[in-house]
């Protein structure tokens, strides 16, 4: 077992929910302590969406994501480098995440080829062929210099089925052997592997027990929030979190609508990220306790309250939903103000849930959101039966 | 609202002070003065929070009538004004007819109407709705109704249509006021127009001087928009002054449009006072970051001064060149772009066309405009004008090698970039 001092990261339980698996933790990074569980906002190149980092440090925001993809991109590793990282290079001082760079490929590039030694591409600029090797995907996040750093895996979409999943699963850990080796930060940059496995169990458990043998500070669930039903997805990340060490933080990644935090939450994980909130700002969408507010719309032409008058955040004490409504999809400031209050919504809940499990109430906490998110009691099954997994029984009050 | 001009300096550009507005009284403006530029009534990009990293911000925020008429209903519920109502509660508000970054249309007027455009299409905006409108915004200043529908190549009959139409509308207007106790405390600006007649313009200037109006807007000359930019006050500075002449000293003249570093000296000199900042605004839209110098002016040998008027106007984010240039868009700049990021960072942000881009160069290139204009009325309460106009000449002069150089190096690009092998990723 990893012994202490022997990674950049450090984790501790502040306090465990008595019902569920939740639990509040300090994650010590490198550049900053994240209190967990944790929402974390993506800024894919090096940016989130026309802010400036010290907004985000006004919302509390303590880490964020950049995708290694998009980065080795533009501006590229090798510019990263000379600017003394992507902290230095974007001005922000907290912490960073960086995935591998695989899932981009693989969702955003119709002719990418996995093979063993790689994904094989065709690059978006010309059409030669390149190739991104587990090393590769390591050297460029070590240039990137990002506090939590992912192996490159073998990502197969969450409706495959059959053999290729099983190959995806150990060509994952192969990968992270190499990808472990070829890590030359380990002092400064946490390297995470990721659960694989598709929607089989079997698989899913025999994956966590073969990277729990292996050197790591923590752990990522992936493979999963990619249209699979809810009901697969569920089972998928209790089965994972349950075989996965209680001392290592564990993160879920793609994941971040509301309903989807509070359950994944109970069922045992830390960290989330997801372009939801900040990609639904652009489109004049505003999340609320009770969903969301489309500004768009007409009726709030002459509604002079602001989107949440219970949220802190700078657009609610400033601006009015009227207001917002004659600039929203027109102008780019109405782009920043609404990803403002997004992500003060997604971090303020987090915050909120964190409070819940010191005081022991979160599976309150539970039954008041989903009062909120669905007044009609019309709650999705599958979150009622993955909260009774883990003895909360949501009511129809 | 009262202007007094306090004194005439060298060329003729004047200095004064604004003061007595309606909504914000206690508010003092000096002239010459640049106003802030808005979109819906937000600077462009920036929201109320960026917007006060700004410093040298105007105390007076221009919005226009088409930016924001589909919004009036809503504007007049609100009841405390357009300024209040985009969180601009700070600002006198000084209501232009149209978009001064956004080109006019031609054609769209008749006798009784304005045709302006709206998102949501043509609006019809006769002298009732005007007033109606006015009403619901509640600005400290507007603009009359006006038929601008002119440029330099305008006909007679055109432009004697503009002059009495836009005099029509004024008398309507002022004939409706005395029925508005809302828009009793307001500045209304009379519009001047007459393409290039100087006959048309005259008329338009007396005509307009003889009635009841605050200050002057000088329109016509063309249809607003980025070109603009190109426009030249010397190819008016004869009708432009012989038009001054004839309004009275004691009130102030505004005139819309982007307005380079040079044009705004031209344009002072002939007795301009309010300006609009669709200028820096059109810069950053193109990813240029503006780097004029107007701090050396004292030493015409100063070596910083010198190397100072090799940069031209403005630099291109765009280029590759900024690729690797960590420093920031202007050594010793104090604006908040300058002070935490990287001309290769903000290369970055235009290349992958990430807001963030804009909201940087706009932060700088509104700071750097309005400091220019402090500049101005600096050097000419302390007699230095004529040493500032030397050094902005001087950065003119080497703008227009430098446009040879750009038009020169496209051609070696070009050759270049079909030679040049294919990129390596990573």
């Amino acid at each position: 077992m990893a012994s202490k001092g022997t990674h950049a990261l450090s984790l501790r339980i502040l306090a465990e929910c008595k019902t569920t698996k939740a639990r509040t933790c300090k994650l010590h990074l490198p550049h900053y302590v994240v209190d967990t569980p944790v929402f974390m906002p993506v800024g894919t190149q090096g940016t989130l969406k026309g802010l400036v980092p010290e907004q985000l440090e006004e919302l509390d925001c303590k880490i964020m994501l950049g995708n290694t993809y998009h980065l080795g991109n533009r501006p590229g590793h090798e510019l990263l480098k000379k600017a003394g990282g992507l902290h230095n290079f974007m001005k922000w001082n907290r912490c960073l995440l960086t995935d591998s760079g695989g899932f981009q490929m693989v969702s955003l590039l119709k002719l990418a080829e996995i093979t063993e030694e790689g994904v094989k591409f065709q690059s978006p600029h010309d059409d030669s062929e390149m190739m991104l090797t587990p090393e590769m995907s390591i050297q460029i996040q070590n240039a990137i210099g990002a506090d939590i750093i992912m192996q490159l895996d073998d990502v197969v979409h969450s409706c495959v089925t059959g053999p290729r999943v099983e190959e995806a699963m150990y060509r994952t850990i192969r990968w992270l052997d190499r990808c472990l080796k070829a890590h030359q930060r380990p002092h400064d940059q946490n390297i995470f592997p990721i659960v694989q496995g598709g929607l089989y169990p079997e698989l899913r458990k025999k994956c966590v027990q073969e990277l729990i043998k292996r050197e790591v500070p923590g752990y990522a669930i992936g493979g999963l929030s990619g249209g699979e039903s809810k009901d697969d997805f569920w089972r998928m990340v209790t089965l994972s979190t349950e075989y996965l060490p209680k001392d290592k933080p564990r993160y879920l990644m793609g994941v971040g609508f509301a309903v989807d935090l509070v359950v994944c939450v109970a069922l045992g994980c830390d960290m989330f990220d997801c372009v939801f909130p900040t990609r639904t700002a652009r489109f004049g969408n505003a999340l609320v306790p009770t969903g969301n507010l489309s500004l768009k719309n007409k009726k709030y032409a002459k509604d002079f309250s602001p989107i949440d008058d219970q949220c802190p955040c700078s657009t609610c004490k400033q601006y009015t939903r009227a207001y917002l409504h004659t600039i929203v999809t027109n102008e780019t400031v109405s782009c920043q103000l609404l990803s403002v209050h997004n992500v003060a919504y997604q971090l303020t809940l987090m915050t909120g849930i964190q409070q819940s499990i010191v005081e022991d109430r979160f599976p309150q906490l539970i039954q008041d959101f989903f009062d909120k998110q669905f007044p009609d009691t019309d709650y999705p099954q599958w979150a009622v039966d993955a909260l009774a997994s883990v003895n909360v029984n949501i009511k129809k009050s | 609202m009262k202007f007094v001009v306090n004194s005439v300096k060298s060329g003729g550009c004047r200095l004064g002070v604004m003061s007595d507005f309606g909504l914000h009284g206690k508010k003092i403006v000096e002239t010459p003065m640049c106003m802030l530029y808005t979109r819906r009534g937000s600077a462009p990009h920036l929201t109320a929070d960026m917007l006060k990293k700004i410093q040298w911000l105007p105390p007076m925020a221009q919005m226009s009538v088409t930016n924001m008429i589909e919004h009036h209903e809503a504007i007049e519920a609100y009841k405390q004004g357009i300024g209040k109502f985009a969180n601009m509660k700070d600002y006198i508000v000084y209501t232009a007819l149209h978009d001064p970054a956004t080109e006019v249309m031609s054609g769209q007027n008749d006798t009784a109407t304005v045709g302006v455009w709206s998102k949501s299409g043509k609006v019809r905006l006769d002298v009732e709705m005007f007033v109606k409108v006015q009403e619901a915004f509640k600005p400290d200043m507007y603009q009359a109704l006006s038929d601008g529908d002119t440029d330099l190549k305008a006909g007679k009959k055109r432009t004697n249509k503009s002059v009495t139409r836009t005099l029509t509308y004024l008398d309507d207007i002022l004939e409706r006021l005395p029925k508005s106790q809302v828009l009793k405390d307001a500045a209304i600006f009379g519009v001047i127009e007459g393409g290039n007649s100087e006959f048309e313009r005259c008329r338009s200037a007396r005509e307009t001087a003889s009635r009841d109006v605050a200050g002057f807007v000088i329109e016509g000359f063309h249809n607003q928009g980025p070109q603009t930019e190109l426009f030249k006050i010397s190819d008016i500075r004869d009708i432009f002054k012989t038009t001054l002449e004839c309004l009275p000293e004691e009130k102030p003249r505004l005139m819309h449009g982007a307005f380079p570093p040079d044009q705004v000296l031209e344009a002072l000199e002939l007795g301009l006072d309010v300006f609009d900042s669709s200028y820096p605004y059109h810069v950053t839209e193109r990813g240029g970051a503006l780097v004029f110098d107007f701090v050396h002016i004292a030493d015409p040998e100063d070596m910083d001064g010198n190397k100072a008027v090799q940069k031209g106007w403005e630099i291109d984010l765009n280029d590759k060149k900024y690729f690797e240039d960590f420093g920031p868009l202007i050594e010793d700049c104090s604006c908040y772009t300058c002070k935490n990021f990287s001309r290769a960072y903000i290369n970055h942000l235009r290349n992958t066309s990430e807001l963030l881009g804009s909201v940087l160069l706009m932060i700088h290139n509104f700071q750097h405009y309005f400091n220019y204009f402090e500049a101005i009325r600096r050097a000419l309460a302390e007699d230095k004008y004529e040493q500032l106009k030397t050094h902005i000449t001087k950065q003119k002069k080497y703008i227009r090698l430098l446009t040879l150089t750009f038009i020169l190096s496209q051609t070696v690009y070009v050759a270049v970039q079909t030679e040049s092998g294919l990129r390596q990723w990573p």
